[in-house]
């Protein structure tokens, strides 16, 4: 069946599970939710789990399943890493708690998204709004690290575990996905595209999708596809600041933040990916080093210092070693 | 000569007789805590005391306590600045019993620096407290016009201080010196009260960094090291006199005394420092320096606590000049930051990402951050594709896509992918208008709604047929 669209969407919009009864995995957190819909009735909610494994797609299924197609107008949806901190939120909360709900169910829902990225300080605060809310609204909280949420908040919320993919859930998907749209596919390359997204339904969706504008999905092509995701720029700002060019790594360092919109955060998890993997030609125990000094870096970083400062003292240490080296 | 004291606190002002100038304000200060001291509660509870920095209101406001025999209980308002802060001590403490003296005074410092946004009902709290306290409270700022402690003004004695003559610092500074038995030219105090700018503070700050680095005071010394404070140094300046300072302090001078911010300054360094140093030993030292200072600021932003801000400036003017140790200093020039120059070019670009990336996290359920790290990067792949731009202008028409973002995702290949857009609208133009309803409505579409659509769409032929018939 190879019938198409003219318009596209990214696949990972295209095929979310819409309703609780489309998500075929998560079952126990599902059969769960469910009674909730039923009794049109729920505790505040903590889901917690690793990225890609449906947590946010369930939070839109339940609040679909509470109010029918028009669900969004109920829901307020916040995303802690995009939101200027709690006085946002607080603003946000207070807006969307004076407006009516629906009827039949008795509360509108506030989900937030990624609020483990939220400081302890601004989860007391947080914690404050959930108690003043109650009577008309719900907390649905996302987080990848649950023992980020502070005890109060986890005491106060019902809370569900979303396990790890496993491959048969991850390559059914994208089977199913490559069959719809009459992607042609090798069997090993879905296994592939599995085991490089570690079980994350989004990356695996998106490596096919990129993979499939290449032609057909064999290993290769996927591979392809996930090295030039990866910019570029990464490896040659490795390479330039240990061959000692501070000042061209720091070119590099700027592009990927200024043209790629990368944080600095991200930059060091970028950088944590390449400095183990064996196309970078280093010696080993120099892995381990710069391992060391990017935790130290990376810690900086959380502790909200400058992004462009603290890249420029890893790869002004990096050119450093580098130096040492040679 | 002891070190340990500074003289700004060993020569504090006793008697009310030894501020100097300030007459007005010493008047009408002294009459009304006279009432307060008469057991009178005089009609303004609270005085505003208001003037540039350096010029004795505290000193003022303790040497009159000290006349009436009143306890001082001194509280930052940078410290307590929120509503629950101000009433667990202000307000408390407006109703307390002097323990040991007649009567009690509160001293908040620093009022204008109540931020509305921050410290949310800070300045309301304070009213109620100013209208009911039964102590004396008095609030000194810098800059009493600042919009949001106006409610205050309106209920304070406001007193002002006016910023001190050349003179009057002079003979401050001499009486220190006599103190200090100190040998002082007095052109050379001329000079440092003249580029005090009224600051009595300041003054005394630089005649005791003088005398203690060199044992003299003259003239010549003084033009040697003391360059008028605040905006004296500007960035050039404070870039060279950190980079070729001889002693610590000097390179910690240039900080305080530079036009610039610190976090400006830091921006600076950061791009100067390679221009000037060439050995990596030396230019790790430096970006450690940086670094670490950076990581201060951040403490001190989120913990409130600004006593570590003097580290950071340790670090951004000594912790720079001495991170040179081995290397010699390049002839190469000093320029502009490269970040800031580049932050602008790119400022376009910026937009344009950050407004897909808020369009893609809506529709694709996810954070800003996320659609950035995960998704543009396969988009860009996708829109690269010389050899296949269906998919991409089918992306394209399916997120309404302006021409700008396609030219950010598809780079060199936006040609391609403009034109197959083309090609398919003219192919089919009525599914390409039917996905495309009023833009209010379509914020309120949900995703069944546009699937549907997309099904129906399905349902007229493949791509490939209308292509194969354009």
């Amino acid at each position: 069946m190879c019938v198409l669209s003219i318009a596209e969407l990214l696949w990972v919009e295209k095929y979310r599970p819409r309703t609780l009864d489309d998500i075929v995995n998560q079952k126990e957190v599902v059969e769960r939710l469910k009674v909730f819909v039923r009794e049109r009735s729920m505790p505040h909610l903590l889901f917690a789990g690793p990225p890609g494994t449906g947590k946010t797609t369930a939070a839109h299924a339940l609040a679909h399943d509470l109010y029918g197609e028009n669900y969004r107008q109920y829901m307020l949806e916040l995303n802690a890493s995009d939101e200027r901190g709690i006085n946002v939120i607080r603003e946000k909360v207070k807006e969307f708690a004076r407006s009516r709900a629906p009827e039949g169910v008795p509360f509108k829902v506030i989900l937030l998204d990624e609020s483990d990225n939220m400081t302890g300080d601004a989860q007391h605060a947080l914690r404050r709004l959930m108690e003043l809310y109650t009577a008309s609204t719900r907390f649905i909280l996302v987080a990848n690290y649950p023992s980020k949420i502070i005890d109060p908040i986890q005491s106060r919320c019902a809370f569900f575990r979303f396990t790890p993919l496993s491959r048969d859930d991850v390559v059914g998907r994208l089977r199913y996905i490559a069959e719809r749209e009459g992607v042609d596919y090798d069997d090993e390359a879905l296994d592939t595209i599995y085991e490089i997204s570690e079980g994350d339904m989004r990356r695996a969706i998106n490596v096919l999708q990129a993979a499939s504008a290449m032609g057909k999905v064999t290993i290769e092509t996927v591979y392809k596809v996930v090295g030039m995701a990866r910019p570029r720029e990464v490896r040659e700002m490795l390479k330039q600041a240990l061959s000692g060019d501070f000042t061209g790594a720091r070119n590099h360092m700027r592009k990927l933040m200024l043209e790629y919109g990368l944080s600095g955060e991200d930059i060091v998890r970028q950088v944590h990916r390449e400095i183990f993997s064996q196309e970078v030609n280093i010696p080993e125990e120099l892995r381990v080093m710069i391992a060391d000094y990017l935790g130290e870096i990376h810690f900086r970083l959380i502790e909200g210092s400058d992004d462009d400062i603290q890249l420029s003292a890893l790869l002004a240490w990096l050119a450093l070693m580098g130096k040492r080296l040679k | 000569m002891d070190k340990k004291i500074p003289w700004i606190v060993k020569y504090r002002p006793r008697r009310v007789e030894e501020v100097v100038d300030q007459d007005d304000a010493k008047r009408s200060l002294r009459e009304w805590l006279g009432q307060w001291a008469r057991g009178r509660v005089p009609e303004r509870r609270a005085a505003l005391l208001y003037g540039p920095p350096g010029v004795g209101k505290t000193s003022l406001v303790e040497a009159l306590a000290r006349e009436f025999d009143f306890e001082v209980l001194e509280l930052n308002a940078s410290d307590y600045r929120r509503k629950t802060d101000i009433e667990r001590t202000v307000g408390v403490a407006a109703g307390k019993r002097p323990l040991f003296k007649k009567g009690l005074l509160i001293l908040m410092d620093e009022v204008d620096g109540i931020d509305p946004r921050f410290d949310e009902g800070g300045v309301e709290a304070l009213l109620e407290v100013v209208k009911s306290t039964s102590n004396p409270l008095v609030f000194t700022a810098n800059d009493p016009w600042r919009e949001q402690i106006r409610p205050l003004r309106e209920l304070c004695l406001m007193v002002e201080f006016k910023e001190l003559s050349e003179g009057a610092i002079v003979s401050l500074l001499q009486r220190i010196c006599e103190g200090e038995r100190l040998q002082c030219d007095k052109e050379a105090l001329k000079l440092i009260a003249e580029r005090s700018m009224g600051d009595a503070r300041a003054a005394v700050n630089d005649l005791q960094a003088v005398a203690e680095g060199y044992g003299r005071v003259t003239v010549d010394v003084v033009r040697a090291l003391i360059r008028g404070r605040d905006k004296s140094l500007n960035i050039w300046r404070t870039l060279n006199s950190i980079v070729y300072a001889k002693q610590a302090w000097m390179a910690k001078k240039a900080v305080t005394q530079s036009e610039v911010d610190y976090e400006t300054l830091i921006t600076w360094l950061s791009d100067n420092i390679p221009k000037k140093y060439t050995e990596p030993e030396d230019l790790y030292r430096a970006y450690e320096a940086l670094s670490r200072a950076t990581l201060q600021i951040a403490r001190s932003k989120t913990s409130g606590e600004w006593s570590l801000l003097p580290y950071v400036f340790d670090l951004i003017g000594p912790g720079i000049t001495f991170a040179r140790t081995s290397g010699s200093i390049s002839k190469e020039k000093y320029g502009f930051p490269e970040k800031v120059r580049l932050a602008i070019q790119l400022k376009t670009t910026r937009e344009i990402r950050e407004k897909l990336a808020e369009q893609l996290a809506r529709n694709t359920l996810t954070s800003k951050s996320t659609v950035k790290n995960e998704i543009i990067p396969y988009l860009t792949i996708i829109f690269r594709n010389t050899s296949n731009p269906i998919i991409a202008a089918r992306i394209a028409i399916g997120y309404r896509l302006d021409k700008e973002t396609i030219k950010f995702l598809a780079g060199p290949n936006t040609e391609n992918v403009l034109k197959t857009i083309e090609k398919i609208r003219k192919a089919k133009p009525e599914e390409v208008k039917e996905e495309k309803p009023e833009t209010k409505k379509q914020s309120k579409t949900t995703k069944e709604e546009r699937t549907a659509k997309n099904n129906k769409a399905k349902s007229t032929g493949s791509l490939d047929e209308f292509l194969k018939r354009s």
